[in-house]
């Protein structure tokens, strides 16, 4: 250690435990420092693979952010299905349709192989070396002003050693960028109780209103909150709990509630804000300060405003009286329109007026390692980098994992911006959209191939490390992890901090021994403690909880957007639970697994209400043409009854120009989102576009999984429904 | 088979478990879903994929109805939405049901096979014997709930697991070729994995021990699946508390419409299939 020439606060920033705020044990081993240890992979051939006998490990779910722990069943060297982990707190040995198809992600037939330059069509292949060299020639002479690094949200080791790469070339301009992302609720959540992110137990709920929070679809973690909802319709003493969901469009989870309430779009905080003035008037005790700014907000206007029946206000505020605690949710509905923050600052209050803060809002768990935290995404930090590219700013831009050509809006001319900067590096699986404009295309590792750590950001249980580790050898010689990469473009830079780690496998095996004591591991051997983490696949760390305020300040909703005679309708892009942002459109399952509300396979749509329909004389299948003031797109047509009829709605993560389960299926609607912004956090208001709707004349049978009499049951008995009062739940086993 | 033959010995052609020559002992495979945990998110039917070596069948084939999915998720809307003087959104929101075979105990697929490709087994599963079945597609004419699957195409020959992808390919599964009919087995080769473990052991298998593959993955646990003989077994005791017996075609349940405050009722029962799975009612609340 001190013979290498950098100290131990050093050392300790290499192996990504910097800002920590737990004491380390001393640097009492000597093997990993030395650098003379021999690395054997997990995945070699061992005793107790036995051909014809399944072999587990566990690992991390890298197909969405929720970080759900996997179980992967390994035969003949080769991962055949991935289950959940029975002992992670966020999933509990539960998946969901997403993240089985990360084998597919892994397979796939799309996948890049090698090293690539590109220039306009042309394509070569390069080794690494060359690749590696190239880079670390561009980066000479350039300053850290002028390069970029562009990921989405990344946590752990990864971003330990992204953080030190961008340290050694002098940049401070690393973007995290998600196209669907909770920014907004994050930073209105901090206002409302002092906390990102706060905990939420709907378990614990007798009553849960969720503005539109699709939160058993793909809203933070939804396969933890699938299994919150199911204790929590179970409930205490055969009392079920009762789900009321507000929202524009139905989600999933709309599709599961007790009562659905269709709002205008964008008036979510209008309507809570009449909530909160209803429960004072029904007797609810409210700080004065909140009774006299919400009195603004009587029944007659906000059910004018919203749409929402002065009856279901009533019948919602009895029920909100009656049963304690409940849980108020503020989704991805909400959030979308310019004055997001102010409609989820709106809901928040409510659960504060309920009392809910502190029973079924609780105080966050976060690991206590700063440095390895999640880095979360957001959209508005791509748009600082857009800014800084259409200047000119950015000579060398690395992007890993993400796609902006695809998910940006057009009108922000990401992909013109992008050619804009002198050398572009992409990591990345596939040739998608932005690593078509890379001149240098680097494969990455598949998930199941690779090494990592993951700390997820919400973390429902007790703070967890997730460990990721290849479940079976690489499919593709060449490919390389995303870690590996910045630890040999480290070590060209600060050899002597890093000549220690043969790769990325040898570096996190070290930085996970030398933070022992810390892990829990005190009482184990190097060996031993190593092979119990990658026995169990994650690691409890003592977590430290935030304290929750309570404050409640009110701030009015601004109104939605005005009327647009032109262009009446609001477009709610939809965020489906496999396919979200696009990402995984190329893994077929996911492709063929029908859209659980219209059923609809392989295609996008255009959602109407049937009513509205009528209005414009479109049937179900005719092609229509969907244009707003920044572009237009074309699907067919689905007469859907859970959407406001002053909206439409077409999924995301279709029209991709790559992969063969992927192009050519179904339009992209982050094209022509119009650039309106959330105005306290700059997030992109997804849900603030106004559109048109043209018919083409054209009409085509649309391809779906439901009958044809188009969900109808004809009078059998096949899914049968029950009120509550016809069932007795409490003597069910 | 002939006509004749059929209408003569119908009884015996006609035969349902359990009877007094041959009653389910030791094992007698039942599911129960409860319909208001199912979220209807799909997960059970991606992971059947995954588990059984489904083909995906493109767009195009899909568009003819080919689609080889052995567990669906329907999806129900009420019956006056939208229609005139009805409700204009779902406001109770959708009605999800998994469906799969059935599994029936008087399986009406299976009188219909002139190869007896489909049978019954000892312990109450309705089987499809692959190298036996000629394709004749009587069985899925006749199934009541449209869950049999028929390979149109040889799928391995014609792309569906292209490259690395066939690597993914359960080996414990056949991979079944064009002209044979397939469906859900509730997982056959994790149930008889376990049986042969149990015997080796010299005991019976244990609740909870085999799980099938929707079931394993189900987010909010809907499906239970198990043992009906065994009175121990969570299935038996879900059944038992239901009231729903096995053979039977009316339940107590059906006795006092409404009054019984049960939830657990089969699919289709009037038509005397004697499914092996039971539902459990979706709840709404009254008050809201």
């Amino acid at each position: 250690m001190i013979e290498s020439g950098f100290d131990r606060r050093d050392f300790l920033k290499v192996l990504g435990w910097g800002g920590t705020a737990v004491a380390l044990s001393g640097c009492g081993n000597t093997s990993v420092q030395d650098g003379k240890e021999t690395v054997v992979s997990y995945v070699e051939a061992s005793d107790y693979m036995i051909p014809g006998v399944s072999v587990r490990f566990n690992s991390t779910c890298t197909q969405c952010e929720a970080g759900c722990s996997i179980n992967g069943r390994v035969r003949e060297g080769r991962v055949l299905k991935l289950e959940g982990n029975p002992d992670s707190d966020i999933n509990r040995g539960k998946m969901c349709g997403l993240g089985q198809a990360g084998v597919q992600h892994h397979y796939n037939p799309d996948r890049l192989k090698e090293p690539m330059l590109l220039n306009g069509d042309q394509s070569q292949s390069v080794s690494w070396e060359a690749a590696l060299k190239l880079i670390n020639d561009k980066l000479q002479g350039v300053s850290g002003d002028q390069i970029a690094f562009l990921t989405g949200t990344v946590s752990g080791h990864v971003k330990a050693l992204l953080g030190n790469f961008m340290e050694s070339v002098g940049s401070k301009h690393h973007f995290a960028y998600e196209a669907l992302s909770s920014a907004v609720l994050r930073a209105a959540n901090k206002k409302s109780y002092g906390v990102e992110m706060p905990r939420y137990s709907l378990d614990k709920a007798k009553v849960v209103v969720s503005f539109g929070a699709d939160f058993l679809g793909a809203w933070v973690s939804p396969v933890h909150f699938s299994q919150q909802y199911s204790r929590f319709r179970k409930g205490v003493d055969g009392q079920r709990g009762v789900l009321v969901q507000i929202e524009s469009k139905m989600t999933l989870t709309g599709a599961n509630a007790d009562r659905w309430l269709a709002i205008r779009p964008g008036t979510e905080g209008v309507l809570a804000l009449g909530l909160i003035n209803a429960l004072g008037a029904a007797g609810l005790s409210l700080p004065a300060e909140v009774a006299a700014e919400v009195k603004a907000y009587d029944k007659a206007r906000v059910s004018k405003e919203t749409g929402v029946a002065v009856g279901h206000i009533d019948k919602l505020v009895a029920l909100l009286r009656t049963r304690t605690p409940s849980l108020v949710l503020a989704g991805n509905g909400p959030d979308g329109f310019a004055q997001g923050s102010e409609n989820v600052a709106a809901i928040n209050l409510l659960n504060q007026v309920l009392g809910n803060v502190g029973k079924t809002v609780e105080a966050p768990v976060s690991a206590p390692f700063a440095q390895l935290q999640a880095t979360n995404g957001d959209s508005a930090s791509l748009y600082k980098l857009n800014e800084g590219m259409a200047r000119g700013q950015y000579k060398v831009l690395f992007a890993c994992g993400t796609n902006p050509v695809f998910s940006a809006p057009a009108s922000l001319k990401v992909a013109e911006n992008i050619k804009r900067v002198g050398f572009k590096v992409a990591f990345a699986h596939y040739l998608d959209e932005t690593a078509q404009q890379a001149d240098l295309v680097l494969p990455l590792d598949s998930s199941l191939e690779d090494w990592g750590t993951h700390i997820v950001a919400y973390q429902p249980g007790e703070a967890h490390i997730g460990i990721q580790q290849p479940l079976m050898e690489k499919l593709h010689a060449n490919t390389r992890g995303a870690g590996d990469i910045l630890l040999a473009l480290l070590k060209s830079r600060r050899a002597e901090e890093y000549k220690a780690f043969e790769d990325y496998y040898a570096y996190l095996r070290a930085a996970v021994l030398q933070n022992k004591a810390a892990l829990g591991g005190g009482a184990l051997d190097d060996e031993g403690f190593w092979e119990q983490t990658l026995s169990k696949g994650l690691i409890r760390v003592a977590g430290s909880s935030a304290a929750l305020s309570t404050s409640t300040v009110v701030a009015a909703v601004p109104v939605a957007t005005a009327e647009n005679p032109d262009y009446p309708l609001t477009l709610i892009p939809g965020i489906t639970p496999n396919l979200r942002d696009g990402r995984y459109a190329n893994q077929p399952w996911l492709q063929e697994s029908p859209d659980p509300l219209t059923t609809i396979v392989w295609d996008s749509w255009v959602e109407i209400h049937p009513k509205k329909a009528a209005e414009l004389g479109i049937a179900e299948g005719d092609i229509v043409e969907v244009i707003s003031r920044t572009g237009s797109i074309k699907a067919q047509a689905y007469l859907f009854p859970g959407i406001h009829p002053e909206a439409v709605s077409v999924p995301l993560g279709r029209g991709q120009n790559w992969g063969r389960y992927a192009k050519g299926f179904g339009v992209n609607p982050f094209q022509i989102l119009d650039p309106v912004f959330d105005k306290q956090t700059g997030e992109l208001a997804l849900n603030d576009t106004r559109v048109k709707i043209k018919k083409s004349g054209k009409r085509v049978i649309v391809i779906k999984d439901e009958g044809a009499a188009g969900g109808k049951q004809m009078g059998k008995k096949i899914a049968v429904r029950a009120s509550t009062d016809e069932v007795d739940l409490s003597k069910e086993v | 088979m002939s006509v004749t033959n059929l209408l003569e010995n119908w009884s015996q052609f006609r035969h349902f478990h359990p009877v007094d020559d041959k009653p389910h002992d030791p094992y007698k495979w039942a599911m129960s879903i409860d319909l208001d945990a199912c979220t209807g998110c799909n997960a059970c039917s991606v992971a059947c994929y995954a588990e059984n070596n489904i083909p995906v069948v493109g767009k195009e084939r899909f568009s003819h109805g080919q689609q080889m999915h052995w567990i669906r998720i329907e999806r129900y809307w009420d019956e006056d939405q939208n229609a005139v003087g009805g409700r204009d959104f779902p406001d109770q929101g959708a009605q999800f049901l998994p469906m799969m075979c059935q599994q029936c105990e008087a399986a009406p697929c299976e009188t219909v096979c002139p190869v007896a490709a489909t049978n019954h087994t000892s312990d109450g599963l309705n089987s499809q014997v692959y190298n036996r079945c000629i394709g004749s597609r009587y069985c899925s004419a006749n199934c009541p709930f449209k869950v049999r699957y028929f390979n149109w195409y040889d799928y391995p020959s014609d792309d569906a697991w292209p490259a690395e992808m066939s690597q993914q390919l359960n080996p414990d599964v056949t991979v079944r070729g064009k002209g044979v009919m397939e469906k859900c087995t509730f997982c056959i080769q994790r149930v008889n994995e376990a049986k042969v473990k149990a015997k080796s052991e010299g005991r019976l298998v244990r609740d909870g021990e085999i799980q099938t593959a929707c079931q394993q993955v189900c987010p909010t646990s809907a499906i239970s699946f198990g043992n009906l003989v065994d009175t121990e077994s969570r299935v038996h005791k879900q059944w038992e508390a239901q009231k729903v017996e096995l053979d039977k075609d009316k339940q107590e349940k059906d006795e006092q419409e409404g009054g019984s405050k049960l939830r657990g009722y089969r699919i289709l029962e009037e038509l005397r299939p004697y499914p092996s799975v039971m539902y459990l009612e979706r709840v709404r609340e009254s008050a809201v």
